[in-house]
């Protein structure tokens, strides 16, 4: 009969790492060629949300900063929101879009999209995601195909299948681009990953379609606890095994669709976050996916301010940044669970 | 203890959700994986509250017949109904809230708090956006109660060792309030003390009203616990019996290949398996001459099973039911004339182990007490004419039968019989009898 600290305990994380996220999303937009005190950022925002007045420091954190903060926050939130589903279908704490290949599934159905819906504005707006979401769901089938053997779903063909399919699919995004060579230069910085000149119509559609994501997850989280004990042994405690696996998956698939078709490819945030959380408080989905989807937020934020300080007054893609910290994060994880074994 | 107070409560909730009694029922139900049939045309039906057994060799089927209860393998042709109503196409969130089921594995690799994990078991039960409500807490304090693991009620389950688990994942099965419970070797990963105790746990829950098919790998368990066995082997199954009659001696030989004396233990009152030898250490009998035996009240059980796993066929005269001598001649397939419990030996009996005698190469006299009940074998053996061993001595510890058995004894000294200290003594003077070797 001990409901109650749990329930202190859920609230008291999340209110701190929401705070948390503020202040990140404020540093983010405070940092840049033109430094804004974090005084100006909060009043710029307020003038926006009452009217008022607009000064120029205003206009540089509303059109230019805020929107590219506010979508790599978004863009955090649904790769960490996609890596927990991931993991919990799979049983796998390797599992995350990347190293599945369905960041480069959405990579390459973007690509395509791109080139044969021209550039139309409001084709492009819909196309590319429709075409992420497509190659993303395309990818999962075919990587979760390869990997299974009479039924079972070994987890390492599972990692060793959608490394490969991501190689490949990546090359063959490559081998699209040298064929246009007009669009090559802005779509290869789109694939390694990349904030640069983002708008509020990207934030837009990556947050309606991470909002649409969200919601399977949210009222089925006792599922993804469930699914943890094994695929029979969720169907045995109720869960209709095959129909809510295919609602995750199609709720992930959309999400990453949408960060990938914003930001290309950014790898490891889906890996490291949802683990990180997971150590520190807990597996039960309830509290882990509201905290890794405002942790991810959090670490692409400040992973995108890094990308802009380290080399200032250039800027490196922020999915360099993340590889950098992810892969050696990757190999950690890899170690310590051979060593337990 | 008082789990028998709190089972009660666990029932009485389950009956409270108001599903119909019924029964549990395989209508010749067709069981494999994919186009693999494992078991054929299963039969049988299961009673509220009745606990029946399944036992047979690994790989027979088993766990297959219950894990197609809940989709774990397919049903091809038939039909699995509880109440009338077919399991197997039942909505998982549905069957959960009348099949619970425990597995003979569990993945904990994932660091849930045990208190969690049981609290698991009450997902078929909650509303979409409900959390567990005060009642949901009550029941899996009872069940975490009742299966001894509330004290581990904060610990990680990937910590925990696979005897606690699999008491937890029973304490899972039971918060999901079933009408019918599956256990798959629910006793696989425990030390005797708390196998017993869950087994005790499941039987009481079945005399409150839940229905119980167990998984059983251990023939004495199985006797002890179930109220019927069935026998799955061969692709089918034996429609459930009492452990009586489903377990007899021939059974478990023909089933597992394993010779064995099934009988009902004078302690417990339930049926014993006990298996005696490999079926391929006990040779059919035939490497060495006929040796007899005057035995009885345990005396020649050791000689017995020495001289039967050296390939002698034996004779052991007239035995009474109930004594362990005529256990073991029975378990070595020793000859003998059968009486019944304190039954004496008339004329006709005494004519027939003469006979018996007769066609022996030698008879060995074993260190055997002697009353009125088992001197006729004694004599019979005088009778007969074949060459005699005796062990020990006989005195007045062993002659219940006012000097007569001392007076045969000496006789058959007089006649020449060899006369040897301890048993051990035994294979070398039978063969110094007429080139028998032992």
């Amino acid at each position: 009969m001990t409901p109650a600290p749990g329930r202190s305990r859920t609230v008291l994380v999340l209110s701190g790492l929401a705070v948390t996220l503020v202040l990140a999303i404020i540093a983010g937009v405070a940092f840049g060629a033109v430094p804004i005190s974090p005084g100006e950022v909060v009043s710029a925002i307020a003038h926006a949300l009452g009217g008022g007045e607009r000064t120029l420091a205003d206009a540089v954190v509303l059109d230019l900063r805020l929107p590219r903060v506010l979508l790599a926050a978004l863009v955090g939130a649904a790769l960490a929101l996609a890596g927990v589903l991931y993991q919990a279908l799979f049983r796998n704490p390797l599992a995350d879009p990347y190293i599945l290949g369905v960041s480069s599934g959405a990579g390459l159905g973007a690509t395509v999209a791109m080139m044969a819906l021209g550039t139309s504005y409001m084709m492009r707006a819909i196309g590319v995601p429709v075409g992420a979401f497509l190659g993303a769901g395309l990818t999962m089938v075919l990587v979760v195909r390869l990997a299974s053997r009479r039924g079972r779903l070994d987890p390492t063909s599972l990692l060793l299948a959608g490394m490969a399919v991501s190689y490949i699919l990546s090359a063959l995004t490559s081998f699209l681009l040298v064929l246009d060579r007009e669009q090559m230069s802005s779509v290869v910085f789109w694939m390694m990953g990349g904030l640069q000149n983002r708008s509020w119509e990207h934030v837009a559609s990556l947050g309606v379609m991470l909002a649409i994501g969200s919601i399977a997850p949210a009222l089925y989280h006792r599922e993804l606890d469930l699914m943890l004990l094994g695929d029979e042994r969720a169907g045995q405690l109720g869960v209709s095994v095959e129909r809510f696996k295919m609602l995750a998956l199609a709720s992930a698939s959309l999400v990453v669709a949408g960060a990938v078709s914003v930001s290309g490819l950014i790898g490891f945030i889906g890996l490291m976050t949802p683990h990180m959380v997971r150590l520190a408080l807990g597996p039960r989905h309830r509290l882990l996916l509201p905290a890794s989807v405002l942790a991810g937020a959090i670490v692409l934020v400040v992973a995108d301010l890094l990308a802009r300080v380290v080399l200032a007054p250039v800027e490196v893609p922020v999915g360099i940044v993340t590889a950098l910290a992810g892969g050696p994060f990757f190999l950690w994880i890899l170690l310590r669970k051979e060593r337990t074994r | 203890m008082s789990a028998s107070d709190r089972h009660d409560a666990v029932i009485a909730s389950a009956g409270a959700t108001g599903a119909a009694p019924g029964a549990l029922e395989y209508v010749r139900a067709s069981i494999g994986y994919g186009a693999r049939i494992i078991v054929r045309d299963a039969s049988f039906t299961v009673a509220p509250g009745e606990f029946v057994g399944l036992v047979g060799p690994n790989g027979a089927g088993k766990s297959t017949l219950l894990r197609a209860m809940t989709g774990g393998a397919s049903v091809s042709s038939g039909d699995i109904t509880f109440g009338g109503v077919s399991l197997v196409r039942m909505p998982e969130r549905e069957r959960a809230r009348i099949v619970g089921v425990v597995p003979q594995t569990q993945l904990a690799t994932f660091s849930f708090t045990a208190r969690a994990y049981v609290e698991m078991g009450r997902h078929a039960h909650l509303g979409r956006l409900a959390t567990p409500a005060a009642a949901d807490a009550a029941i899996v304090d009872e069940v975490m109660e009742l299966t001894d693991t509330a004290r581990l009620a904060v610990e990680p389950v990937d910590e925990l060792s696979g005897g606690d688990l699999q008491r937890l994942t029973l304490a899972q099965a039971l918060a999901q309030q079933p009408r019918v419970l599956l256990l798959d070797e629910p006793t696989s990963h425990l030390d005797l003390n708390h196998a017993l105790q869950v087994l005790e746990l499941v039987r009481s829950l079945a005399d409150g009203g839940l229905t119980v098919v167990g998984v059983f790998h251990d023939l004495g368990l199985a006797a002890r616990y179930a109220d019927r066995i069935s026998i799955v082997a061969d692709g089918g199954v034996t429609s459930p019996a009492p452990p009586a009659s489903a377990l007899d001696a021939r059974v478990v030989s023909d089933v597992f290949g394993v010779r064995a004396v099934v009988r009902t233990d004078p302690v417990t009152g339930s049926v014993a398996v006990t298996p005696i030898v490999r079926g391929a250490d006990l040779a059919p009998a035939v490497s060495g001459p006929r040796i007899g035996l005057v035995c009885g009240s345990g005396a020649g059980a050791g000689l017995m099973r020495r001289l039967a796993r050296a390939g002698h066929p034996l004779y052991s005269g007239a035995l009474n039911r109930g004594d362990v001598d005529h256990a073991v001649a029975e378990a070595v397939g020793a000859g003998m004339a059968e009486l019944p419990a304190f039954g004496e030996v008339d004329d006709i009996v005494a004519a027939d182990v003469r006979a018996g005698y007769a066609a022996c190469a030698c008879v060995v006299v074993c260190e055997t007490p002697f009353g009125s009940a088992n001197l006729p074998n004694l004599q019979a053996a005088l009778d007969s004419g074949r060459p005699l061993v005796l062990v020990g001595e006989m005195d007045d510890q062993r002659d219940y039968a006012h000097g007569r058995a001392h007076a045969l004894w000496e006789r058959a000294l007089e006649r020449g019989a060899q006369r040897v200290d301890s048993e051990a003594d035994v294979p070398g003077a039978l063969g110094r009898c007429s080139g028998v070797e032992a």
